[in-house]
Parts: structure tokens; C-alpha cells; sequence
């Protein structure tokens, strides 16, 4: 073991070790939901579809050039496409000096490594494209692993437990 | 070694095995011990995983039923309340459940879940605090915890623990729990957070130094 705690603190961990037991009507809960979810996909993950637009993101006050449909809403003009189920978003932000850009959020079930941000070759800006069905999203940047960063260009959902918000994206179907 | 260890026969319920509290991670020392308990059938998670995505939707039962104790504790424990974490470990099972074929180890199922929990405990946590309707005070924690035998005490009920815990900031909190209660190392920590290892440690130590003034204000 690495890191011994003292008595005191030990009496803590241990009462918060004592075991939580939800009961089987619980589980007859999740079940009921997974049923009226559609079956997971044993396939492929999902297909890139040939749509484009882009959510240009900004990191401290340095603006990036966002492209914005003409009276729309920020976050759903800023995604356009033209092919079948998914739209593609690229997600572009400023991060001077980071050495890893990932992008977390409810797409990839907020993992902060699933999604990397590759460097463009323009300095310090990093982009990556993902196919998404309509929908609303939440989503933040996570620069180095450790720093979480929300788009100060779209909307926010709430603040969250870590003293940031997360942004929000809304996929509009195709019409 | 867990996939040949879970196609052995369940010991009786009243052994105690030592067994890594997420299929895969390292453990920090062998101090803990999990009871083995029926649930724990005779089949890896991969299995299960490739029953559900070939079309057996009641195999996931088996999934939510051999994890459900363990996530449970770390929800309630994050999120200081029995409601809100039942919601967010369902919401977690169901969104495990829709994504299950990008889950990349399906041997590590549990490991996976347990990230989509942690974020949906943040997640759910900040809504919580929003609404700002379970805080509760350091004076009102300490005075329920004093009345029940003390923070950790024999007679603490584990409520005054969540309490306790819910003057830890979410992030020292999360560290605390993953590394004093959940027994993972740093490494495991850094794999499940994404965060660094440097970053968790300083959170676990604040955590500890908000615990200690918790308790010398107890003692005092």
C-alpha cells in the first residue's frame, strides 16, 4: 500500500467502505429502461457521414473565426450537413502550449480520452471532426488531462461540480 | 487472472476473497476484501457482453445485478444521497447499456461503466448543488456526526458519513473516495479520471487535510 491513512482518518474510510445495497426492483428499473432503449450495435461505430460544419471554439479571448448560419441558434447553426443520419461537427479550440487536447462530453460518455483534438499545423489549434445525430449535447475540453474547458462560444448547461460549465450543442436533423 | 479467477466455482457466501474492486485496475494493498456473493455467476462480463450484443437484452441483468452493490456505495458516497444516486447509476447503466458496443474492453465492462458513472455523479452533483438543496453545513454535519458516536465512529451511521464527506469539494471528494475507499492506485485513479497523477494526489491530501480540521473542530 502506498499511502497509509491515521486513525482518525481510517475510521472515516472505513465507515464510507460500509456496503450500499440498492435492491432488485432496481434492477427491474434499469431493465425496464434498457428494454425501451434501441439495442446496441454490434458493428462498427458510428458512420462518418459526408455533412459539414463547424463549432469554432475559443480558449481565453482569442477568437478562431466561427462560422455561424445567419439567424440561428449559436451552437445548432454552427452545425450544417447535408447527408443521411448524422451530422459532422468539427470542434475547434485555442490551446496555446497544451501537449494533449481531448473532448469530453455526452457523445462519448464523457470520456476524457475517446476523443483527442489533433494539432492543425496553425499554432496552438487543435480540431477534431465527430458524426453526430441530432440532439442536444453537452461537452468540454479537457487540455493536458486536467484542465476542463468549456466553449465560451456556446451555451451553458449548468455549473458543474468541478467550477465549470459545461457547453452545450444542439444537432438540428436534416431537413 | 480475473477471467480465470470468475470461471471457478462462487466459495460459499460467508468467505472473504481478496478481489481487485475493478476487474483490471490494481489495488493499492490487500487491506480490503470483498465478499463473494451468488450474483457473481459463473461468467466473465466479456460474455455477457457479447450475449447482449448478440441480441440477448436480459443478459445485461447480470451485468447491473454483479456491479450494482459496488457502484452503488461510490454514488452514494459522491452524491450524499440514496435518490440521486440510484438516478444517476440507472442513468449510467442505460447509457452503458446504448453504448456497449464502443465499449473497448468488454472484460474491463465494469471499469468502463464505473467512468460513465463518475461523470454522471458530476454531473448529477452539479444540478444538485444548483438547486442547492442537501448542503449542509460543517456545524450541522459535525453536530449529527457527535451525536451518533463521532465521524467514523462505532455508532456513526453511514448518512453522517455522506454528510461528512459532502464538505470535501467534489474533486477531493471523487480523489478521496477513489483512493481510501475504492483502494485503487494512482495509476488506476489517473486511467479512471483522465487527470494526472500529480493532480490526484494533491487532491486526496486536501481531502485529508479537510478531514483532519473536521475532526480536530469535533474533538475541540
Amino acid at each position: 500500500m502506498d499511502e497509509e491513512l491515521e486513525p482518525g482518518l481510517e475510521r472515516i474510510a472505513a465507515a464510507a467502505r460500509r456496503p450500499v445495497h440498492f435492491d432488485t426492483r432496481f434492477d427491474d428499473r434499469v431493465m425496464a429502461a434498457v428494454r425501451r432503449t434501441s439495442r446496441p450495435s454490434a458493428g462498427a461505430p458510428r458512420r462518418l457521414a459526408i455533412a459539414a460544419g463547424i463549432a469554432a471554439l475559443m480558449l481565453g479571448s482569442a477568437w478562431l473565426g466561427r462560422r455561424t448560419a445567419p439567424g440561428g441558434d449559436r451552437s445548432a447553426a454552427a452545425v450544417r450537413g447535408t447527408a443521411a443520419a448524422d451530422r459532422v461537427v468539427e470542434f475547434v479550440v485555442l490551446a496555446p502550449g497544451a501537449a494533449q487536447v481531448t473532448l469530453a462530453g455526452d457523445f462519448n460518455e464523457w470520456s476524457t480520452s475517446a476523443t483527442p483534438l489533433e494539432a492543425t499545423g496553425r499554432p496552438g489549434v487543435w480540431s477534431v471532426t465527430l458524426p453526430l445525430p441530432a440532439g442536444r449535447y453537452e461537452y468540454a475540453f479537457v487540455v493536458d488531462g486536467e484542465r476542463w474547458l468549456p466553449d465560451p462560444n456556446t451555451p451553458r448547461a449548468h455549473r458543474g461540480d468541478f467550477g465549470l460549465a459545461n457547453s452545450v450543442i444542439t444537432v438540428t436533423g436534416r431537413t | 487472472m480475473r477471467e480465470s479467477y470468475l470461471l471457478q466455482t462462487p466459495p460459499a457466501p460467508e468467505t472473504v476473497t481478496p478481489r481487485a474492486p475493478f476487474g483490471g485496475l490494481e489495488v493499492a494493498g490487500s487491506r480490503r476484501v470483498t465478499q463473494i456473493t451468488h450474483s457473481e455467476v459463473c461468467t466473465s462480463d466479456a460474455g455477457i457482453v457479447a450475449q447482449v450484443l448478440a441480441g440477448d437484452v436480459e443478459a445485461y441483468r447480470l451485468l447491473v445485478e454483479r456491479h450494482r452493490d459496488r457502484f452503488a456505495r461510490f454514488a452514494v458516497r459522491m452524491l450524499g444521497n440514496r435518490e440521486d444516486a440510484e438516478e444517476a447509476l440507472q442513468d449510467a447503466f442505460i447509457r452503458a447499456y446504448r453504448s456497449l458496443a464502443q465499449c473497448a474492453d468488454p472484460a474491463r465492462f465494469d471499469h468502463w461503466c464505473f467512468r460513465i458513472l463518475a461523470n454522471r455523479c458530476r454531473t448529477r452533483g452539479a444540478r444538485r448543488r444548483r438547486h442547492d438543496a442537501l448542503f449542509v453545513a460543517d456545524d450541522a454535519a459535525l453536530e449529527q456526526a457527535a451525536a451518533s458516536g463521532g465521524i467514523g465512529g462505532d455508532g456513526t451511521d453511514t448518512s453522517d458519513i455522506d454528510r461528512v464527506l459532502e464538505q470535501l469539494d467534489a474533486r477531493s471528494r471523487e480523489a478521496f473516495l477513489l483512493k481510501h475507499v475504492e483502494d485503487l492506485t494512482y495509476e488506476s485513479m489517473a486511467a479512471l479520471t483522465g487527470e494526472k497523477v500529480s493532480a490526484l494526489k494533491m487532491r486526496v491530501k486536501r481531502a485529508c487535510e479537510r478531514l483532519r480540521e473536521l475532526l480536530e473542530a469535533q474533538d475541540g
